[in-house]
């Protein structure tokens, strides 16, 4: 079962973006996100510092809206996806939960139509990438399978996120997404080790160390999986100079 | 049965679970207990992924023949039935003809496993994950031990979704992931310091996990700030305010 799942979802992602002839982006996770769950509409919005910054993307005036007005109150699901690091499934927002946990912004987000809101940390460990919102017009839970699918696209963005931030233009992260099989394995503990030693070989925050594993492992033609694991067993070290990348 | 090591198992997981605990440490603790309790050589709580992937939450040990026992349970093996038909399911006499899971069963006699069990983590109809037990004698736990194994699991899933009132299947999706996630928080500080002291991944949890309790900390929050900071120092210089 590993990464079958994960490869079919990647597989719609780059197809959406075929389609158009474009490289694949935010835009496409959400158009994917939105279509396979039936749902409203999606925004990205970018952290920083841990707290969500600006609006990246949106695919609607409501999306937009409802991200919108969650900055200016500070208040609302991506706030606390960021804070709790799990997602938020607010599957009915006219209950009383809901309005106990967002008093300003449940009414804002009744005006607007919305009825259920579904966010999701753009998160890697401490890496705080942003949030990646749904909603939906009626109320209702969100079934099993599309929460798996919504894990998944959730991912992709953090990964594109990461890349665009860290990678350069031509071979940085962003290119190993637009590649047919993007490395599936973000979940391996060597991996996450990995990153976490890359931070002091390099000199770098976290994330900037993640993307730059994953960019390595592209350049190399090299699973992510095995080049972590070769610099957990220290048969790997990567330079601060990005040429001076090589073994102990 | 050490009827005194049970009940002081038991109290100490209790103490251990009060407001703001560290569900990854508590894992933890609940791994190395249920190893002396069951006569376990290894063990492991592994969690069910919606991504549809097994992911290890917590293990009593980072050797690398034991993470790759749960690496291949996500194709075969007792965890993977396990949380398929809701039952604990043994695995036994891996050196035998059970042909039922070729490879796992040749990676656990390699690591010198004969018995591989899994108890599942059960919550109403959903199982969101199951305790691993890995033991070196052949032949299945006997009924009052496997009893007890499954009170750990119990404990385990109560554990895991202490923070609310359950009542919502969207609030178990949303604690297992901020407790996967609490996973690789940690993975990620284990790598950065084991890189700045020289030291293995072992010790190096070891070092976090003591500053938390040391601390009164939670080894999250512990990790999380060390991974964040900008200075690779360790333990902290000071202690930072927590709440940007």
């Amino acid at each position: 079962m590993t990464g079958s799942r994960a490869l079919a979802v990647w597989g719609r992602v780059a197809a959406h973006a075929a389609a158009y002839g474009r490289r694949p982006s935010v835009e496409d996770v959400c158009a994917v996100a939105v279509s396979s769950a039936q749902l409203g509409g999606a925004w990205v919005v970018a952290a920083r510092g841990g707290e969500p910054d600006f609006v990246m993307y949106v695919t609607d005036p409501v999306s937009e809206q409802l991200a919108e007005v969650q900055l200016m109150l500070g208040e609302g699901p991506c706030h606390d996806v960021l804070a709790s690091a799990g997602p938020v499934l607010a599957g009915d927002l006219g209950d009383a939960e809901s309005v106990r946990r967002w008093p300003a912004f449940i009414p804002a987000a009744c005006q607007l139509g919305a009825g259920a809101v579904f966010a999701f940390p753009l998160i890697v460990g401490a890496i705080r990438a942003g949030v990646l919102g749904l909603y939906r017009d009626a109320p209702g839970p969100l079934p099993g399978r599309q929460l798996g699918d919504l894990l998944i696209l959730a991912d992709a963005a953090t990964v594109m996120l990461l890349g665009s931030a860290h990678g350069d233009a031509g071979n940085g992260d962003g290119a190993a997404v637009d590649g047919q099989a993007p490395d599936l394995a973000l979940h391996r503990a060597e991996i996450d080790q990995a990153t976490g030693m890359l931070t002091v070989q390099l000199g770098v925050p976290v994330g900037e160390a993640f993307a730059r594993l994953r960019a390595y492992a592209y350049s190399q033609d090299r699973r992510l999986a095995d080049v972590a694991g070769d610099i957990v067993a220290r048969r790997l070290r990567l330079g601060r100079d990005p040429g001076q990348d090589g073994g102990p | 049965m050490d009827t005194d090591l049970l009940s002081d198992t038991f109290v100490e997981l209790a103490d251990t679970m009060v407001t703001d605990f560290d569900i990854i440490d508590f894992l933890h603790l609940l791994t190395d207990r249920s190893i002396s309790l069951l006569a376990a050589s290894a063990a492991g709580v592994v969690l069910a992924d919606p991504r549809g992937e097994l992911r290890v939450a917590a293990a009593s040990s980072e050797e690398a023949g034991l993470l790759e026992l749960f690496q291949l349970q996500n194709d075969q093996g007792p965890c993977l039935e396990c949380f398929r038909t809701g039952r604990a399911v043994t695995a036994t006499d891996m050196a035998g003809p059970d042909g039922r899971w070729p490879r796992f069963a040749e990676a656990a006699a390699r690591a010198g496993f004969a018995t591989v069990e899994a108890l599942p983590m059960r919550l109403r109809d959903q199982v969101i994950g199951a305790l691993n037990l890995f033991r070196a004698e052949p032949g299945p736990l006997d009924p009052a031990d496997l009893r007890i194994g499954q009170a750990l699991a119990d404990v385990a899933t109560i554990g895991l979704l202490h923070e609310r009132n359950v009542r919502r299947r969207e609030t178990v999706a949303e604690q297992l992931q901020a407790a996967l996630n609490s996973r690789v928080v940690i993975e990620q500080a284990k790598g950065k310091l084991a890189e700045r002291l020289s030291i293995d991944m072992d010790r190096a949890f070891t070092m976090l996990r003591d500053y938390a309790r040391n601390t009164n900390q939670r080894l999250t929050d512990v990790a999380r700030d060390f991974v964040d900071g900008a200075t690779a120092d360790f333990p902290p210089p000071a202690r930072r305010q927590r709440g940007r």
